[in-house]
């Protein structure tokens, strides 16, 4: 049986992270810093939550992301100095942001089945077979005559992918990445996408 | 210091080796030990873990697909070309001319049937273990993942325990939850279109028709009024309208467009639940509600004849299935006159009949 406090941060912080990916990014210009905070700020709230849970998840999740930039400008390691003007303005970005969970079924199937096309055709592949299928990667390896090492390497790497695509993903903004065509290229750089939205 | 990056890869490692067949209890110890070593290990791990999970989602199109086919991208997507107005397709979807359009449509008409079946499964109250209460019967139920039910009288409900949702359906009366705490299936009770999610926690529901009552005395739920869109293009979608995070005390009445939370004291709430030994507790209660009370738990109804008494207040708690001693109380504290018929009992003004 899962611990109560993993469950609810999974439930009342993991659930924010498409919001608290594109606030950070709107603040941030340092693309390659953005999962970097995203995580410290996991940990920050995560830390906080295990002495005391917050009454509100989602304001003290904002809260805590905004004073780690804010940490961040003040130790000199901001990269731009629009930063600095945005971490102060950005208190209004807390309430803009819709609560993405609870979606119905149909629209949960909906944002996972996006997910999986944007992965790798052969890592996608691995995947389907994996969680569709419900074969062991040992399975899955006899099948597609691979290597384990290579299903495993598709696996975890499949794991990572569909992380950003599902939990980083704005429910609102589904149409813009429908098509499946360039999944591989969109896989590789999902990150990136988030502050686009 | 690792980076982010590196503590995710290794995340990854040990999602993938908890998922094979080979692990061990030995391994637990040693992913235990790790989740335990760096609240970074732990956030890592766990937002894998919930994505990963949320990809067993897609078990629901293998129906669509021969097994061990891999529909491309293409195909999958056409889901997408669904408008997110709706689970339904658009006419449009169905009718598109050319080579692929009878593959198109196949595959529409599973996805259309998942669509439908989403919606009758939450439009279908009654499949799944029933259970039921006469008037006047208090009845307990215990259920598989140690959860417990208790069922006022006259209640009926549906319970479905599934591998990711703890499905109660209200249909009618009340019923008291004592959950087993289960983070991976939360526990759902529907009543009509409002619905309480709970992890592990006490808490009551009770349904008239449209007006909804919960009651919580212990933990937290969250209570979610919705509205399911039947006819339209939205179907099998229950939006929520308005959504509340329930605590220890918290009782929700919710009539119509209507609901109000109120905090009540915890042994006022717990009165609330009172019947489950068998009481009613009434406090100022108008004694037209506390007749409407009584008559829950009784073939035999009490009828108010005289408007005038209705309004009449009385506090303290009553044997629920005597009714008898309640009109005997109740000749004997008002103005009141009770005549006993074999399946009525009918109440009125005692300063008017004359009687004392």
């Amino acid at each position: 049986m899962e611990d109560p406090l993993d469950t609810w941060f999974k439930r009342e912080v993991l659930a924010h992270e498409a919001a608290l990916v594109r606030y950070l990014s709107r603040v941030w210009s340092a693309r390659d810093e953005i999962q970097d905070l995203r995580q410290e700020t996991y940990i920050r709230v995560y830390e906080a939550a295990r002495k005391s849970r917050p009454a509100s998840a989602k304001p003290f999740l904002f809260a805590t992301a905004r004073n780690l930039m804010a940490d961040r400008v003040r130790r000199g390691r901001v990269v731009s100095i629009e930063a600095v003007g945005d971490v102060d303005a950005l208190n209004v970005m807390v309430n803009e942001v819709s609560p993405e969970r609870h979606l119905s079924a149909w629209q949960e199937l909906k944002r996972v089945t996006h997910a999986l096309n944007r992965l790798p055709p052969k890592c996608r592949e691995i995947v389907w077979l994996r969680k569709v299928d419900q074969l062991s990667t040992k399975e899955v390896a006899e099948h597609l005559g691979l290597s384990l090492r290579t299903v495993e390497g598709q696996i975890l790497k499949g794991m990572r992918v569909l992380a950003d695509a599902i939990l980083g993903r704005s429910v609102g903004a589904t149409e813009k990445d429908s098509a499946g065509s360039d999944s591989e290229k969109r896989g590789e750089d999902t990150e990136a996408n988030h502050g686009e939205q | 210091m690792e980076s982010s990056k590196q503590i995710e890869e290794a995340a990854s490692e040990w999602l993938l080796r908890r998922d094979s067949e080979s692990w061990s209890d030995e391994d637990q110890v040693q992913l235990t030990a790790w989740l335990h070593a760096a609240t970074a290990n732990r956030v890592a791990f766990l937002r894998l873990e919930m994505a990963w999970d949320e990809a067993n989602r897609l078990k629901a199109l293998g129906a669509g697909f021969p097994a061990r086919t891999v529909p491309s991208a293409g195909q999958l997507s056409e889901l997408s070309g669904w408008s997110d107005a709706g689970a339904v397709p658009r006419h449009r979807d169905m009718a598109h001319a050319g080579a692929g359009r009878r593959k198109r449509a196949a595959l529409a008409a599973t996805l259309f049937a998942m669509a439908v079946g989403v919606y009758l499964y939450t439009a279908a109250p009654f499949s799944g273990d029933r259970y039921s209460t006469p008037i006047g019967g208090v009845t307990s139920v215990p259920l598989k993942d140690g959860s417990s039910i208790t069922l006022n009288s006259a209640s009926k409900i549906r319970v479905q325990l599934g591998e990711t949702e703890r499905r109660i359906d209200l249909a009618e009366g009340e019923a008291f939850f004592e959950v087993a705490k289960d983070p991976s299936r939360p526990f759902v009770v529907h009543a009509g279109n409002r619905r309480v999610i709970a992890v592990g926690t006490k808490f009551s529901v009770r349904r008239d028709g449209d007006n909804v009552r919960v009651v919580v005395t212990e933990g937290v739920v969250r209570f979610e009024d919705t509205e399911t869109h039947a006819t339209t293009s939205d179907a099998g979608k229950a939006a929520i309208v308005e959504a509340s995070r329930l605590t220890a005390g918290a009782v929700v009445r919710a009539a119509g467009d209507n609901t109000i939370v109120r905090t009540a004291s915890l042994p006022e709430a717990e009165d609330l639940l009172s019947w489950r030994s068998g009481y009613v507790v009434f406090h100022e209660t108008a004694l037209a509600d506390a007749v409407a009370e009584f008559n829950r738990y009784s073939e035999r109804r009490i009828v108010i004849r005289d408007p005038r008494i209705a309004a009449i207040r009385l506090t303290g708690k009553f044997r629920s299935n005597n009714s008898d001693a309640f009109v005997r109380l109740l000749e004997e504290s008002f103005p009141i006159h009770a005549q006993h018929l074999p399946d009525q009992i009918i109440l009125s003004d005692g300063l008017t009949t004359g009687t004392p």
